[in-house]
């Protein structure tokens, strides 16, 4: 069972860049959108996806797991979304932040410009920064959206409307581009938010995904469900020769001996590419008495 | 002994209850793909439609082909002469041949260049250029008719078919007294909105349009809602819109009429909220559709002007 697990892991971890990709593609089919300048309204947008990817991307195939609960808590109908956070649990319960890994399209986009050669900075230092993004989770997609509303009662998708560069990336530019109406129709928020995505880029480049690190409130979610996901990363301390090449290989500052389910850990898998002994791997199901955070 | 089948017995658990897992997620999967995969059947089914709206200039552009093929055969059928023919060309090209009628052109050429052609051969040219100069001709037409349907698209290809989406209206307002496309031709020009009730930036700039309606009423406009939750009158959705409408203070007309009409199509293929598109009296949509709340002064000053356009016009 122990090989059968390391050759899974391995298969993962060595093509993630492909899962990424083909996630990525799952997640915006509708390609020919984003000549026409239009975006897909048919009945698969009531789904979520799992990663964060525009609703009004012209190619989405579903809904933002975010932006469709801003809209719900937002709405002068409805207080709570049932729906939305019982998907929230389903995934954090399956998968973990593996989603993050795997699965996010804005986490590959952030990947792929770390890759871009250049002076690379460590976020070691700057872990404080880390809840920051529950702070986001709370304030722009739970309250202002719930309590800042008009006198009908309707509020704003705050995150959304004021932070996610995915929107803009995916949302706005695209459809700017091609639609001349929504062309005309840009202000100064979309300076703002346009300026927010270029320095995210920017610091994209300098540091291993500072968005995923920081703000995102969807990782944020996943995050809570690491420690019990059914997903998750085991260290043999039997083969373990305590070399910490894996905490080093870990771009998410995470101690994986001591903690190999850390919140901040997105299931990359670096750190078991890293190991010497092959002593960290994927362990899928409910844990043993061996696992090593149990203790 | 003992412990190591009650190990082995654990590990048939755990596999077990993996292997469930994992079919679960397999499933959960499926769900999604299946979904999706109507998803693109859907936008297949959409680009079919803008491929037959299309189609028609296809078909031109067939036929114009087909045209040159025929003229080229021409010229195949007869080479050697039409070659020494060609010889003469080059070297006499100005802007002013290039202008002419092609079949004017050629007949020009050999005529001033009779002398270097036999007999039989001229009559062979000239009873071509005849062939030509009918072929020419139909061509010229197919050309006409081509950038015609070109130019009524030449924006993009929704607004293209939609000027004239409001021509033949049938609806009622939200008090369900009955509304018809008269309501456009009493109007210099009219201003419809289109909206729903859980849009905030709708909802926000409707006190603007009621503004705007009173405004426009003394030059001979006017404004119209229409609220997508309300269409085949939707009576929750209808009464929905009323509390709002009322609770803004906007008393102008909202419409409502069957989501399979053209024009019920053409508001379920609006992707952005608030649109506002301005009607004239014939009932044609002018100009490109307008987004955003035009609580933004610089939006409603926008907007004015191109009421204003259109009302210089008459």
């Amino acid at each position: 069972m122990d090989k059968k697990l390391k050759s899974n892991k391995n298969f993962l971890v060595r093509f993630r860049g492909w899962f990424q990709a083909a996630a990525t593609l799952l997640t915006n089919l509708h390609i020919p959108n984003l000549f026409k300048g239009k975006i897909y309204q048919g009945k698969a947008k009531t789904i979520c996806v799992p990663g964060l990817n525009c609703y009004s991307c012209p190619a989405a195939t579903g809904a933002c797991p975010i932006g469709a609960f801003q809209a719900v808590v937002g709405s002068s109908k409805f207080k709570f979304t049932y729906y939305i956070t019982g998907f929230f649990i389903l995934l954090g319960v399956l998968l973990g932040r593996f989603i993050c890994g795997f699965l996010c399209p804005f986490g590959w986009f952030q990947d792929l410009l770390h890759k871009i050669p250049g002076k690379k900075l460590s976020t070691a230092k700057l872990k404080p920064l880390r809840y920051l993004k529950y702070a986001v989770l709370v304030v722009f997609v739970i309250l202002l959206p719930a309590f800042v509303t008009n006198s009908l009662g309707m509020g704003d998708p705050f995150f959304c409307k004021y932070i996610c560069p995915q929107g803009v990336l995916e949302g706005a530019i695209p459809l700017a581009f091609v639609n001349s109406g929504i062309r005309a129709a840009l202000g100064h928020l979309f300076t703002f938010k346009f300026t927010i995505l270029v320095l995210v880029i920017i610091l994209s480049i300098l540091f291993y995904r500072p968005f995923c690190k920081w703000i995102c409130p969807l990782g944020a979610i996943y995050s809570l469900f690491n420690k019990i996901s059914l997903l998750k990363i085991k260290v043999d301390p039997e083969k373990c020769v305590s070399c910490q090449k894996c905490s080093h290989a870990c771009k998410m500052d995470v101690n994986v001996v001591d903690t190999p389910n850390h919140p901040e850990c997105i299931r990359c898998g670096a750190c078991m590419k890293a190991c010497p002994t092959n002593a960290i791997c994927y362990h899928y199901g409910f844990s043993g008495k061996k696992q090593a955070d149990n203790k | 002994m003992k412990n190591k089948t009650s190990r082995t017995n654990s590990m048939k658990l755990k596999k077990a209850i993996a292997a469930s897992l994992a079919v679960f997620i397999l499933f959960a999967f499926t769900g999604c793909k299946t979904s999706s995969g109507s998803a693109t059947t859907e936008s297949s089914k959409q680009e079919d439609t803008s491929t037959t709206d299309s189609g028609s200039s296809g078909d031109l552009n067939e036929k114009l082909n087909d045209l040159y093929q025929q003229e080229n055969q021409i010229f195949a059928d007869h080479k050697d002469v039409w070659d020494k023919a060609f010889g003469f060309m080059s070297k006499n090209t100005d802007d002013d041949t290039m202008n002419e009628n092609y079949a004017d052109f050629l007949a020009n050429t050999i005529e001033s260049n009779k002398d270097s052609f036999s007999e039989e051969e001229y009559a062979t040219l000239s009873k071509d250029i005849e062939t030509i100069r009918g072929i020419e001709e139909e061509i010229a037409k197919l050309e006409k008719e081509i950038a015609a349907a070109d130019s009524s698209g030449s924006n993009s290809s929704d607004t293209a078919d939609s000027t004239g989406v409001f021509h033949g209206f049938k609806g009622k307002d939200l008090d369900g007294n009955d509304v018809d496309e008269s309501l456009f031709a009493e109007n210099k020009v009219t201003v419809v909105n289109f909206w729903f009730s859980g849009c905030k930036p709708c909802v926000e700039e409707l006190a603007k349009l009621n503004e705007l309606n009173d405004t426009i009423k003394k030059m001979g406009g006017e404004v119209v809602g229409i609220n997508t939750d309300t269409l085949d009158d939707n009576q929750d959705g209808i009464k929905e819109a009323k509390e709002i409408l009322k609770a803004k203070g906007a008393s102008y007309k909202n419409l409502t009429f069957d989501s399979d009409s053209t024009v019920g199509k053409y508001a379920g293929n609006i992707m952005a909220f608030p649109t506002t598109v301005l009607v004239d009296k014939d009932g044609n949509i002018v100009g490109e559709p307008f987004m955003g709340g035009i609580d933004d002064q610089s939006n409603y000053e926008q907007l004015m002007k191109q009421i204003q356009s259109i009302l210089d016009q008459e």
